[in-house]
Parts: structure tokens; sequence; C-alpha cells
């Protein structure tokens, strides 16, 4: 008889585990509005305070790359897709805000508008054909793209050539340039903010749960009934329209593109922010890419030997812990919460061995 | 008809350096299913530090080649034993996409940070080793250092293809990168033949740089380039066949050269890469990268 039960008692257990799960997935998720109000009021009140400043420049710049890096953490973190396009798009972002600038005389909101609209439709474009190609195919197409977008950044005219485009409007115009810098801070801070909430929704949501299936196993995945090719090209869009918007905060916080945006090396960049804090947690890519950026740029020990920091730091990092610091960080809570826990477990222990810990015992 | 064989000469000689180090990649790959993204940084200590003993050490040319060679074989052994020792045989660090990619990718950062604080940012290059004014027939010129390289992306890409195909050693290499537990079953040291293949990959490329330096010199950032291309060489090569590797790397070579003579000297990678990327997409089947994707 205790056979049968024990069965029925396996059988529940999913049952429960999925209606937990569905239970998470709600529709109305408070998760992600909080973190764009979180990250809009610190970063707006973080810029107020340094007030124009170099270090607030040097962090306007690492949330434009924190925006990519939110989008890469949904593309290479969550659905593990092994994209290496990112620093196109950012270019996109950049060139395309810079054209629309100079040449043709957009404002900045309506350049960043069709940047958005222009990064969609070119990702869409990419995206369907290249998303056929799964794993080292894609992987190998992605390569590809850097290496001649690079080249023809650098040899066309209409693009600056080596030199780039200056005089890439700030977001919001202030009387000083202290003034605009904080300005265009702020509204980049709010750019990430909305950058944060849609990929924290979309991986709270019943799509994430379908991308870490696929995730987990591509076959498994299609045998619930997720379409892989259309899932995969909704996550490459998704990325490459943040990378933009990256690039479109690079080229408004510096006044200026260049190539190097396009570069192999920016894509590394990205992907050392994106490995090194830990490549699941949207929290610590954030925190990487603008900490990572403030250290490339502000000492001199660590500019002229940032490649074999970079390298060492990389390969401790995927052997000690493969999800980075934020897995590193989490591990060591859940040590302490497992010690807590233990503790309590014996505290009601003894309390029950004296005869009134029921309801400790209960309570753990 | 002498500028198309020009062309062709020089087209030869860069596609033999995209294809020497395709074959590097596509033998390693084979063996435990991670890219050498460092070959090409290797590459660039056997040219930088063969120069570098030459000229600044004053050590004789044959002597730096044999101390530089040892030197790049230790530096292999030592990742191999500090890192790829930990990811794959005592399963500790990421795997999958991880190690595919990025432990290399981190050795590539190292040795280029290394090299900068060992060698300086300028530009170096090996003697040569036939030296010489290029040979000449008629209008047709090819120098002694591409016919060396060409020969030697020849040697090497036949070598490693005998290897895989006709030696037992080569058929346990490959047994190990189709399944890890099926060759330790049967007695194969997987770890053994990933480190062995590893050195003599690293040395392999480390024997290109000295051969090749005196074609086009080379800086501490000349690595990640050239290994990019090898990547490319070798994913046209289903990632997994050396000999191929080298052919389609000469026809990389050749195609860059005569788009470049042809058609746009400024854009002729532009067209190539895009010609890649296009040919990738389309028809993946043909490049015969559906045997390493199932």
């Amino acid at each position: 008889m205790t056979e049968p039960a024990a069965s029925a008692s396996g059988a529940v257990q999913p049952v429960v585990a999925a209606e937990r799960v569905a239970h998470q997935v709600r529709r109305r998720d408070p998760v992600p509005v909080s973190a764009f109000v979180c990250i809009a009021v610190v970063g707006s009140i973080a810029l107020s305070v340094m007030n124009g400043s170099y270090l607030g420049l040097q962090v306007t710049t690492g949330v434009g790359y924190a925006v990519v890096t939110v989008g890469m953490v949904l593309q290479l973190g969550y659905s593990r897709q092994l994209a290496f396009s990112q620093s196109v798009f950012m270019g996109v972002g950049a060139y395309g805000t810079a054209i629309l600038e100079t040449k043709y005389n957009f404002n900045s909101a309506e350049s960043l508008l069709a940047v958005i609209a222009l990064a969609t439709v070119v990702s869409l474009l990419v995206g369907s054909v290249v998303t056929r190609a799964p794993g080292l195919a894609l992987a190998l197409a992605t390569l590809l793209l850097p290496l001649f977008i690079y080249e023809l950044a650098t040899f066309s005219t209409y693009l600056g050539s080596f030199a780039g485009i200056s005089g890439v409007l700030p977001f919001w115009n202030g009387a000083t340039y202290e003034q605009e810098l904080v300005r265009s801070g702020i509204v980049s801070v709010v750019l990430l903010g909305l950058a944060t909430g849609l990929i924290l929704r979309v991986m709270r949501s019943g799509i994430g749960l379908q991308l870490m299936a696929m995730a987990e196993d591509e076959r498994l995945g299609e045998s619930l009934g997720v379409s892989l090719r259309q899932r995969r090209l909704e996550v490459f869009v998704l990325g490459s329209v943040l990378a933009a918007v990256g690039g479109a905060i690079l080229a408004s916080a510096q006044g200026l593109v260049t190539p190097d945006v396009l570069s192999e090396s920016a894509e590394i960049t990205l992907l050392i922010m994106v490995f090194v804090p830990g490549r699941k947690s949207v929290t610590a890519t954030i925190i990487g890419a603008i900490v990572i950026e403030y250290l490339t740029t502000s000492t001199s020990f660590i500019s002229t030997n940032l490649s074999t920091i970079e390298g060492v730091v990389l390969i401790l990092v995927l052997i000690v812990e493969p999800d980075g610091v934020a897995g590193a960080v989490a591990r060591l809570l859940g040590r302490r919460t497992d010690r807590w826990a233990a503790g309590l477990r014996a505290a009601a222990a003894k309390a029950r061995a004296r005869g009134g810990g029921s309801r400790a015992g209960d309570a753990v | 008809m002498s500028e198309f064989l020009n062309l062709l000469a020089a087209g030869l000689t860069s596609g033999a350096i995209y294809g020497i180090l395709g074959a590097c990649l596509a033998v390693w790959f084979r063996v435990c299913n991670v890219l050498n993204l460092a070959v090409g940084d290797f590459a660039m200590l056997g040219a930088i530090g063969t120069a570098v003993l030459v000229q600044n050490d004053d050590i004789p040319f044959v002597a730096a080649i044999v101390v530089d060679l040892v030197a790049v074989g230790v530096v292999a052994w030592l990742f191999d034993r500090l890192v790829l020792h930990f990811a794959f045989d005592r399963r500790a660090g990421g795997h999958g996409i991880v190690s595919v990619f990025f432990y290399t990718f981190g050795l590539s950062l190292v040795i280029e940070g290394a090299a900068r604080a060992l060698f300086g940012t300028d530009v170096h290059s090996a003697p040569a080793i036939w030296s010489g004014p290029a040979l000449t027939i008629a209008d047709f010129h090819v120098q002694r250092a591409g016919i060396l390289v060409i020969a030697l992306a020849a040697v090497s890409g036949l070598a490693l293809w005998a290897y895989l195909h006709f030696t037992v050693s080569g058929r346990a290499a490959s047994a190990c990168g189709e399944s890890v537990l099926g060759s330790r079953i049967v007695g194969i040291d997987s770890a053994l033949f990933r480190r062995r293949i590893f050195i003599m990959t690293a040395v392999l490329a480390a024997l290109f740089g000295v051969v090749e330096s005196p074609l086009t010199g080379f800086t501490y950032q000349s690595g990640p380039t050239i290994s990019l291309i090898g990547v490319v060489a070798a994913g046209f090569a289903a990632f997994r066949r050396p000999g191929r590797a080298v052919v389609v790397g000469l026809v990389l070579g050749v195609a860059e050269a005569m788009l470049g003579g042809y058609v746009s000297t400024e854009y002729n990678d532009v067209l190539l890469y895009a010609i890649l990327f296009v040919i990738l997409i389309v028809q993946p089947e043909i490049l015969g990268l559906s045997a390493v994707l199932a």
C-alpha cells in the first residue's frame, strides 16, 4: 500500500510546483515597475549629485553600455542565444543618431524614435535570416557582421571614415555643458529603467518560461509547443533594439561617433561586462557595466593592463563561478541562509525536546 | 595575365595564413569541441618573440626560433594544466557555450596584454628564413616568405588530414570529440589528447608566425584579428576538417585578392565577408555545418 501512495505523492509534487510557477507568472507583476522607478530615481539623484563632472560623463557612458548588456542578459544569459552582433546594432544606434541629427536636422527625441524604428526593421530583416541558423552557425554568422560593418564604416566617407561624425546633440539641452550632461544622463537612466523593466517583464512572463525551456533543451521546448524560430527572432530583435538604444546614449553623451563603436574590441568589452558580473543577473550587469566603464577610463594602471586584467578575471570567474560575481554572491548568501535555517531547525528541535516547541518547529 | 597571376600569388599567400590558422582551430575542435580563439595570439608570440630575441638579445636566429617555440609550448601546457584541466577533467566552471568560446577568449586577452607589457606597441618582424629579393618570372613576382607560408600551409593541412585519417592516434583523438565518456570507456585518455593537440597547434601557429612575419609584421594586437579569420575558415570547413580548412583559407585569400584587384581595393574585405555571410545564411548545409549542429 505504501508504494502507490508514494507514487501518488510524487505525481502531486510536480503539479503543485507547476501551480506555484503559474502563480508566479502573474499578469500584474510589480517587480518590473519597481525596477524602473528605482533605477530612474536613484540614477537621477546620483547624476544630479555628480553635477556634470567627468564622473558623471563616465556614469552616463556606463549607462549606455548597461542598456546593451541588459539586452544581452536576455540573449546570452537567459536564452543562451550565442549572437555577436550587439556592437553592430550599437553602431546602428550611434551612427543613426549622428546622421539624422547632423545631416537631416532631427532633434534628439525624433532621432531616438527613428533609431528604434530603424533598429527594429534592420534586426527583423537580419534576424529573420540569421536566426535560421542555430548554435555555432548563428555565432559564426553574427561574427561575420562586425567584421564587414566595421570595414564599411572605416572606409565610408558618408560615415566620416576613421574620424567618425561629430556634433551629436545631447538628449536634453541646457544652459551649460554640465547642465546638459546631467539632463542627458537623467534621460539615459530613464531609458535604462525602461529597458530593465521590459527585460524583467519578459523574463518573468510565460514567454520567459518558454525561453528558459528552449535554453535548457530546444527539443524539450519544441515538444511543449514553443515556436523556436519565432522566439529566437523575438529575443534577437529585442536585444538588438536595446543595443541600438545603448549606442544612441553613447553618441549623445560623447557628442561623437567613431568606427570604434563597431569594432571587435567593443564586442569584447560588452562580453566582459556581461560575463564577469553575471550573465544571468540584470542587476549585476547594470552595476558591472558602469563599474567596468569607470575603472577602464579612470585609472591608468587598469587602462594600460586592461587586456591582462580582463582575461585573468574572465578565466577566474568562469572556473570558480560561471554565473559571475552575482552567482558567487548568491551562493554565499545561500550558504548563510542555509546556516540560519540549520540554526533555526536546531533551536526548534531543542524546543521540541523541552516539550514546548511545536510552534517553532511548524515555523521552520 | 601577369596581373591575374600576381593577384593569385598574393591571394594564395594571405589565404595560406587563414588556412593554417583554420586548420589549427579545426583539429583541436575535432578533439574537444572547443574553439581556440588564442591561435592568432600564439602566432603573434612566435613572430614577435623571435624578432625580439634576435634583434634585442642577439641570440642566433635558429636558437631564437627554438627558444620561442618552446616558450609557446610551455604557455599552452600551463594553460591546459591551470584552466582546461579544471574546466574539463574536474568538471569545474562553466560548460556549453562558455567552454566553446570563452576560456580561450580569456587566454587571448591575457596573451595580448602580456605581449603589450613585454614587447611594447611597435610593429615587429622576425628575420626572413629564406632571405633575398622576390622571385620573378617575366611580370610574375612572388615573395620568398610567401612561398614558405604556402608550403607550410599545404604541408600542415596534409599532415593533419593524414594524422586524423590514417593513424590510430588520430582516430583516437577524433573519438574524444565524438564522445568523451565513450572514448574513456575504451581506454582513450581524452585529457592527454586535448593537451597534446593544443600544444601542437599552438607551436604550429607560432612557427607560422615566424615564417609569415617578414611579409606583414606583427603587433601585440594582431592575434585576435587573424584568429577571427581563422574561425571563419574553420567554420566553412565544418569546424572539424583541417585539410578542408586549408583549402577554404586559400579560396578566401584568392577571392579577397581578386576582389581587391578587380572590384575595389577599399571594399574587398567588406564584399568578401558579405558574400560569406550570404552563403552561410542561404545554404549552411553545403558547408557541412549540419554535422556539427547535430
